[in-house]
């Protein structure tokens, strides 16, 4: 191993086309004169089950997997597969994270354990670690090119401003390993997550539309009966009833947004609002 | 011209009910009622209608409601017992202001009494059965034809008043089969529907006439149903001033109307020295009496009302200025003639022929009483 | 995803229900389903009885029917055979849906007409101030049962199941994404779906018997499934069973799911009468 290996994660969950996206990244590298190594993980496929794929580049690589905090590049295909994977990025690396949600089963209908553990979307996480973030929604691009499935090509587009070789290696790659008939989709996928990738570029901030800063907690407290149901469920210790008996917000900074307190809300008192939701409306 | 048909009283019922527009039966079976059911089961489904059996009496009237609430035109039937149980409903048809006719084939009673003898003991029952204050509408027909005819009216008042609607024959008339004539052209009243800006109806609105207009589930209209007190918007209130209003906005709209429903058929009344009150099978028997009184010479007339709530105290009052004496003939203990004696004010002396023994009033009977009667007349 | 107040009276809210009472949870999750499905509006026809639950109808804003004590799904049945086309779901409660209502609900079930009832249980009258119910545990103390309830308990589920209901579930108040996904299984599901959702009542059974308020009955109701924990465990949920036996599980989720002949009443087509 030497310096100059460079490593590439890819994670998503089953049906989203994370091992083809690895199998061209792996040939866009061969293409560009690199020597690769690249190992995955799948067949949950079916449960909604994670995916991953690990792929290293350089001149001479040893050996497949990249070790923590040393990637290049995380391509997360879904957002809580993005917080799974994030410490496997270097200092000063990129995250290029897919807006898209996707609750795999044992999150929410694990009727035994109550589980609704699915974490909120939380640019803050990244911006801590000082990470170049690429937030994008690669579901819709690519739907509304024409076909969904090509949402991998857009995530790959992004992922490939962090990569350091030329277009032409990536669309090649793509136009021989993608289905028959579905090259040009996937070629204008591509050039749609490139210009996903450098119209955030300037940003200082993880901030594309609708995601920046903590969630907002609004209590209707005409609607309110304190009854201290809020307080006593949420996991980041957010809300409290104070001296009075009236529930109040004590840490709106801790927010994740995973609404317990909203949907367990008997009163309807509460509403979470996803950071900056007024951007999302203005732009949607 | 229609033909002449035989048919039976309950079976005219259920002709009368489709004629009528009805599209939606939901009933239990009860003697001596079921025929009525089991003529509609016969009718609904070529009339585009649903017919359905439920589980109890109860459930027969809350399924009436619910489709009444959908728009339908709908009805039951039962008898005694049965009417007993749908007093709930009656009463929440009453609250709610939805349109639908309830058939009472009378038996004897109370409790399960004599369920194949006629009857006429639910008459303050019909009035009165279900709790709290609330007007009444009640059609006492007499023969097969006027089954037809009643349950027709009994139809459009519903919908025009936008309340429940209660025909109320004996056993008698329900299973006696007749040769009747049954109209080609009738007059169809359809409830008035809401009209505008859905945001803006109100399922309750104060009305000149006092019947708000009705939206049916469904149509585009949303809005909250409920037997509680409620406001304009049929939302729930405890606002006395609000309560109190729509408890006498529910009075008005029908005891206001009077003159649109009040039917009375009086026969021989304007030289009769004595008159019988009488009304469905009786009144039939009475009719028969009068004329074969004349025949002797006894001036005897017959007042007949064909609506017996709300109660023709009027007719009764012009009656009793007429008339020394007024028999009220009745298959109960004493039922209408309390209504009677309070109408008649003291003018005409009410003379009660009363029984409950499920053995019908024969024209023989009456006409024996005409002339006891007469007899004490012309000896003060 | 549409502000779920729109499907929300907001002009009748507060609603009525006492601090802690989870039944708003449950109508917070069943406009969740709506949303999900997205049910026309002007479609939906909710049908209540009387009770606590039953008062939920009057903040949803969809047609709503608040009819009498117990016979919300006869009712329902006139409404559905109607017009067909609206979805029709009854929202009642376990004395208004098993005690005086239990024929109707029954009769429902066994006719497979295509409605969905949701039966809120929390053990206890509510609105008439805690008097002992049909699905009030053994042992457990109400108003009417000063020393403890000697007599047993319904389990709803296996009643519904047992009078050919085509499709019972079991959901807890406390798990509202469970619920809602039930929610709208049941009102897609072909024919006639019951669930029952297991509610409190801090105000009169927690009271009573010494459970804490809504937030602890709520609490205790997620760390209790299968086996019966938290501070109710020696007295919830014992149903058919002497009181010296421990309690049973308490299954959650889909507990039946059939397809079979949906009834629409005697209609037109469906005989050869003329």
């Amino acid at each position: 191993m030497t310096d100059e290996t460079k490593g590439l994660v890819l994670a998503g969950v089953g049906g989203q086309g994370v091992i083809l996206a690895g199998m061209i990244v792996a040939d866009a590298m061969v293409r560009a004169g690199h020597d690769i190594k690249q190992s995955e993980v799948h067949g949950m496929a079916q449960r909604g089950g994670s995916v991953f794929s690990h792929i290293r580049w350089g001149p001479g690589v040893d050996s497949p997997l990249v070790p923590r905090a040393s990637a290049e590049v995380l391509a997360a295909f879904e957002w809580a597969e993005a917080i799974r994977w994030v410490d496997y990025v270097r200092e000063g690396g990129a995250v290029v994270v897919d807006l898209r949600t996707i609750v795999p089963p044992g999150a929410c209908d694990d009727r035994r354990n109550w589980t609704t553990a699915y974490p909120g979307i939380d640019p803050e996480l990244f911006l801590d670690r000082q990470l170049k973030t690429r937030l994008i929604d690669a579901s819709s691009t690519a739907s509304e090119l024409g076909n969904i499935r090509a949402a991998n090509s857009v995530i790959l587009g992004t992922v490939a401003a962090f990569c350091g070789i030329d277009d032409s290696h990536w669309e090649a790659a793509i136009e021989s390993l993608v289905p028959r008939g579905t090259e040009e989709i996937n070629l204008a996928a591509f050039r749609a997550g490139r210009e996903v990738a450098d119209a955030q570029a300037p940003a200082a901030t993880p901030s594309p539309e609708g995601f920046a800063g903590p969630h907002q907690i609004d209590i209707n407290h005409s609607w309110c009966k304190d009854c201290d149901i809020c307080s006593r469920v949420c996991p980041e210790y957010c809300l409290a009833i104070d001296n009075n008996g009236k529930l109040g917000i004590v840490d709106s900074d801790a927010c994740t947004g995973c609404r317990l307190c909203e949907l367990l809300c008997p009163d309807f008192a509460i509403s979470i609002r996803p950071p900056m939701a007024e951007a999302v409306t203005t732009n949607g | 011209m229609a033909e002449a048909q035989l048919v039976q009283g309950n079976e005219a019922c259920a002709l009368g009910a489709v004629a009528a527009g009805c599209n939606f039966y939901g009933g239990y079976p009860i003697t001596p009622s079921s025929g009525i059911a089991e003529q509609m089961v016969r009718f609904l489904p070529g009339a585009d209608g649903v017919f359905v059996q439920m589980e109890d009496e109860i459930a027969s009237l809350a399924a009436v409601i619910g489709a009444s609430l959908a728009g339908s035109k709908a009805m039951t039937a039962t008898s005694g017992p049965g009417f007993s149980l749908m007093q709930e409903h009656i009463g929440y048809a009453v609250m709610a202001e939805v349109p639908c006719v309830i058939v009472n084939v009378m038996r004897g009673g109370p409790s399960t009494g004599m369920p194949t003898s006629p009857s006429q003991g639910d008459m303050m029952q019909a009035r009165w059965g279900t709790h709290g204050d609330h007007s009444a509408i009640v059609l006492a027909p007499s023969s097969v034809g006027e089954v037809y005819e009643l349950t027709v009216r009994a139809f459009n008042l519903a919908e025009r008043f936008r309340t429940p609607v209660i025909v109320v024959y004996d056993e008698i008339v329900g299973h006696t089969r007749e040769s009747v004539v049954l109209p080609d052209a009738l007059e169809i009243t359809d409830r008035v529907r809401a009209e505008g800006d859905p945001e803006e109806f109100r399922p309750k609105a104060i009305t000149p006439n006092g019947v708000p207009p009705q939206a049916a589930f469904g149509d585009g209209y949303r809005f909250h149903v409920t037997g509680l007190a409620h406001d304009e918007r049929g939302f729930p209130t405890e606002d006395s001033q609000v309560a109190g209003a729509l408890l006498t906005r529910l009075h008005s709209k029908v005891d206001d109307h009077e003159d649109e429903i009040v039917d009375v058929e009086t026969f021989m009344i304007d030289d009769a020295d004595l008159a019988i009150f009488a009304y469905g099978i009786v009144g039939r028997s009475a009719r028969e009496a009068v004329m074969e009184a004349r025949a002797s010479g006894i001036k005897a007339g017959l007042i007949r009302p064909r609506t017996v709530w709300p109660f023709p105290a009027e007719h009764i009052a012009r009656a009793a200025e007429q008339v020394d004496t007024i028999i009220v003939a009745e298959m109960n203990l004493g039922q209408m003639i309390g209504e009677v004696e309070r109408a008649a004010q003291g003018q005409a002396e009410i003379v009660g022929h009363l029984r409950a023994d499920g053995e019908p009033m024969t024209p023989a009977h009456l006409l024996a009483l005409i002339t006891n009667v007469e007899a004490d007349r012309k000896q003060p | 995803m549409t502000d779920i107040k729109t499907y929300l009276r907001e002009w009748a809210m507060p609603h009525v229900l006492c601090p802690g009472c989870a039944h708003g949870i449950v109508l917070r999750s069943f406009l969740e389903a709506v949303d999900q499905l997205q049910l026309e509006q002007d479609k939906v026809a909710m049908v209540a009885g009387i009770g606590c639950s039953s008062r939920l109808a009057g903040y949803a804003d969809f047609c709503t029917l608040h009819g009498t004590h117990g016979r919300a799904p006869a009712f329902a049945t006139g409404l559905k055979l109607a017009r067909p086309e609206l979805d029709v779901v009854v929202v009642t409660g376990d004395g208004d849906g098993l005690a005086i209502g239990g024929n109707h609900l029954i009769h429902a079930a066994r006719r497979n007409i295509d409605i969905t009832v949701m039966l809120l249980n929390n053990s206890i009258y509510g609105m008439t101030g805690g008097q002992a119910a049909p699905t009030t545990p053994q042992g457990a103390v109400a108003s009417t049962t000063p020393s403890g309830n000697t007599e047993a308990s319904f389990d709803a589920c296996a009643l519904l199941q047992g009078a050919g209901a085509s499709f019972v579930a079991r959901v807890l108040a406390a798990n509202p994404i469970e619920m809602t996904k039930v929610m709208a299984d049941a009102i897609t599901h072909p024919g006639f779906s019951f669930i029952e959702v297991v509610s409190d009542c801090p105000e009169y059974f927690g009271r009573y018997n010494k459970a804490g308020g809504g937030a602890e009955m709520l609490v205790s109701l997620t760390s209790r499934d299968v086996a019966v924990a938290g501070p109710l465990a020696a007295k919830r949920f014992v149903n058919h069973v002497p009181s010296s036996e421990p309690p049973p599980g308490m299954d959650t989720g889909v507990l039946q799911r059939e397809v079979r002949p949906i009834f629409s009443g005697i209609r037109g087509g469906d005989t050869d009468e003329s």
